[in-house]
């Protein structure tokens, strides 16, 4: 049974992700590799993944840190607390980025309550509402469900948190600020890096909230793919060659990540 | 360097769980185990020496010097925990040196000391090791180690040996004790294990409910607890409850007794400690203290064996401990009956 159960899982595996990864492959070389020569020479391609990626590691480096801050509050609440907390936190991850987009552009918009509430303390409404459509406005939406993403990940690291080592720290002449650098950090550290990563990851691919929030305005990967495969789209190889290319950088910082988490383990086990 | 405890009073926050008026005190190179039940308050004992409870009345003298109002990295003490907490992510000579690298030590000269230190544990081998790869005991030497590295006023061991196998809980206690002699370490050792704190301790305080009950050498706290609650935590015993008839002779209901009843008056409750090894197997037939009865549940130690004597008329049995299982009689010597008043 378990045997049979193995297969199965392989065979969907093979067939849902393996596959449609795979056909891009021989899509992208179609035209004997020029397609890849055509995308590194397009600059609009150039200044997109230069966006992708500033915008992956900003709002997956905010994400772990706000993340991380609020794993450590979950893990230092009473039992029935943590679970109301849990709770909360795991409800925006279940709605749709375009509710999350419309909720973004209702308050930090042109006209959205928080810019007229600034212009009321005399800032330009216009510059400040025209900040959410840019890269940095685009992190901070991500954040959103990022946020909650990393906090969930990590709030078991913390409640399990030998607190230990660092009174033993302390006894041996460590000041709370030294006994926290020397030994909270170097343990959690591979963990909160490893979140952030999959986080980053996951903004550099995404594009439903983007595209709700920005359309077209905004030069990330995702969107550009998405213009190359959309009805005026006419440049298969070249969209399969792009999509190899985000998926190598997405499949890069998880690796980070995951090189990050393992050497850990093999250092302490 | 001596550890004084002066009046320590200290309640826990919206309990009445804490200390009450404990004083004791450790001399340069004496080890005094602090033992009793749980919630007896032996832990918070620790913990305020360490630093790391705060908010008691009293005074804790290190050397001298009133440590109430430091904070704990200011100290200078050098604690061993029950569960080790060394430092994963450093070897194991990292570890014991760390101590050493906060108070500046080039390098060279704290991984010497740090190596001598586990050449005296004899984990000289595992010094680039990682610490998840040794033993229990072993990284409890390690966790000794650094708590010696930096020559602390006084050294607390919060249960060391309390996480370990029974099978190296002996060896090791032994070592810890060579160990601790060798450096001559002012030493408090908090353990639940009373045969821990007897064969260790030079001297051993006894805490019930937040208050010392005794605070003594083993052989007086075994040999003459000061009331029944050291008696029924400190060894195995029978303790039966009985009447002072007259000079030197009790009345425990189902036999009387003759002991020393010193200053006691006729007609007093008493308790009458009587403790199984004490207890003769094979009397004469006109032994003083003579008890006729059978014997009930038994357990065979190895060395010895130890069982359940129901005396006649008795409603509790007499706990013993013998190379031989009695017959229908056993005796009790006069001079190991010990009377607590009640």
């Amino acid at each position: 049974m378990k045997k049979h159960g193995a297969w199965l899982a392989w065979l969907f595996m093979l067939m849902f992700f393996t596959l449609p990864l795979l056909a891009l492959v021989p899509e992208a070389f179609s035209d004997g590799g020029s397609a890849f020569g055509r995308v590194f020479g397009d600059s609009l391609f150039v200044a997109a993944t230069r966006n992708t990626v500033i915008l992956g590691l900003v709002a997956g480096a905010v994400s772990a840190l706000v993340g991380t801050a609020i794993a450590i509050e979950i893990a230092r609440q009473p039992a029935h607390h943590r679970q109301w907390m849990l709770t909360v936190l795991g409800l925006p991850l279940a709605f749709s980025g375009l509710v999350i987009a419309y909720g973004f552009i209702l308050c930090f918009g042109r006209a959205g309550f928080v810019t007229q509430i600034v212009a009321f303390a005399g800032a330009d409404p216009a510059e400040v509402g025209s900040w959410i459509y840019s890269v940095g406005g685009l992190g901070f939406a991500y954040a959103y469900y990022l946020i909650p993403r990393v906090a969930l990940s990590l709030y078991p690291v913390f409640a399990n948190f030998d607190n230990a080592p660092t009174l033993a720290a302390r006894t041996l002449g460590a000041s709370r600020l030294r006994a926290f650098i020397d030994t909270v950090i170097p343990e959690v550290a591979p963990s909160v890096l490893s979140a952030g990563c999959l986080v980053a990851a996951l903004a550099m691919g995404t594009y439903g909230t983007a595209l709700a929030l920005v359309g077209t305005q905004l030069n990330i990967l995702p969107l550009l793919l998405l213009a190359k495969v959309s009805d005026g789209g006419t440049d298969f190889s070249a969209a399969a060659a792009m999509s190899l290319v985000l998926m190598a950088i997405c499949v890069l910082v998880l690796g980070i990540g995951d090189v990050i988490t393992n050497r850990r383990e093999r250092k302490t086990h | 360097m001596s550890l004084l405890l002066d009046h320590i009073t200290y309640t826990y926050p919206g309990t009445t769980h804490g200390l009450h008026d404990v004083s004791l005190r450790v001399d340069t190179g004496e080890l005094v185990a602090v033992i009793g039940p749980s919630g007896s308050g032996k832990s918070t004992l620790l913990k305020l020496v360490a630093g790391l409870e705060t908010g008691h009345t009293g005074s804790i003298l290190l050397n001298g010097e009133n440590v109430a109002g430091k904070p704990m990295h200011q100290r200078n003490i050098g604690m061993v925990f029950q569960q080790y907490a060394l430092f994963p992510h450093l070897s194991v000579v990292d570890n014991v040196a760390y101590g050493l690298k906060l108070r500046k030590v080039p390098l060279n000269e704290r991984q010497n000391r740090a190596r001598d230190l586990l050449a005296l544990t004899g984990l000289a081998e595992y010094a680039e090791r990682s610490i998840s790869r040794l033993s229990g005991g072993q990284q409890q030497r390690v966790a000794l180690a650094r708590a010696l590295a930096i020559d602390p006023l006084a050294l607390l061991l919060d249960e060391p040996l309390a996480a370990l196998d029974a099978s190296i809980r002996g060896h090791l206690r032994d070592q810890i004790r060579t160990i601790q002699k060798r450096f001559n370490a002012t030493t408090l050792l908090v353990t639940h294990d009373q045969e821990e704190a007897l064969t260790m301790a030079d001297k051993v305080a006894v805490l019930k409910d937040g208050r010392l009950l005794q605070f003594s050498t083993p052989e007086e706290i075994y040999r003459a607890p000061a009331n029944k609650a050291v008696a029924e935590f400190v060894g195995l015993s029978t303790i039966l409850p009985a009447t002072v008839i007259a000079r030197d002779l009790i009345d425990a209901g189902f036999a009387r007794l003759a002991t020393a009843t010193g200053h006691r008056q006729v007609g007093q409750s008493v308790f009458a400690l009587i403790r199984p090894e004490n207890i003769v197997p094979t009397p004469s037939s006109d032994a003083t203290n003579r008890i006729s009865g059978h014997i009930g549940t038994q357990r065979y130690l190895g060395s010895i064996y130890r069982y359940d004597f129901l005396a006649d008329g008795a409603a509790l049995p007499l706990l013993v401990e013998s190379h031989q299982i009695a017959g229908n009689a056993i005796a009790l010597p006069p001079e190991h009956i010990t009377l607590l008043d009640s």
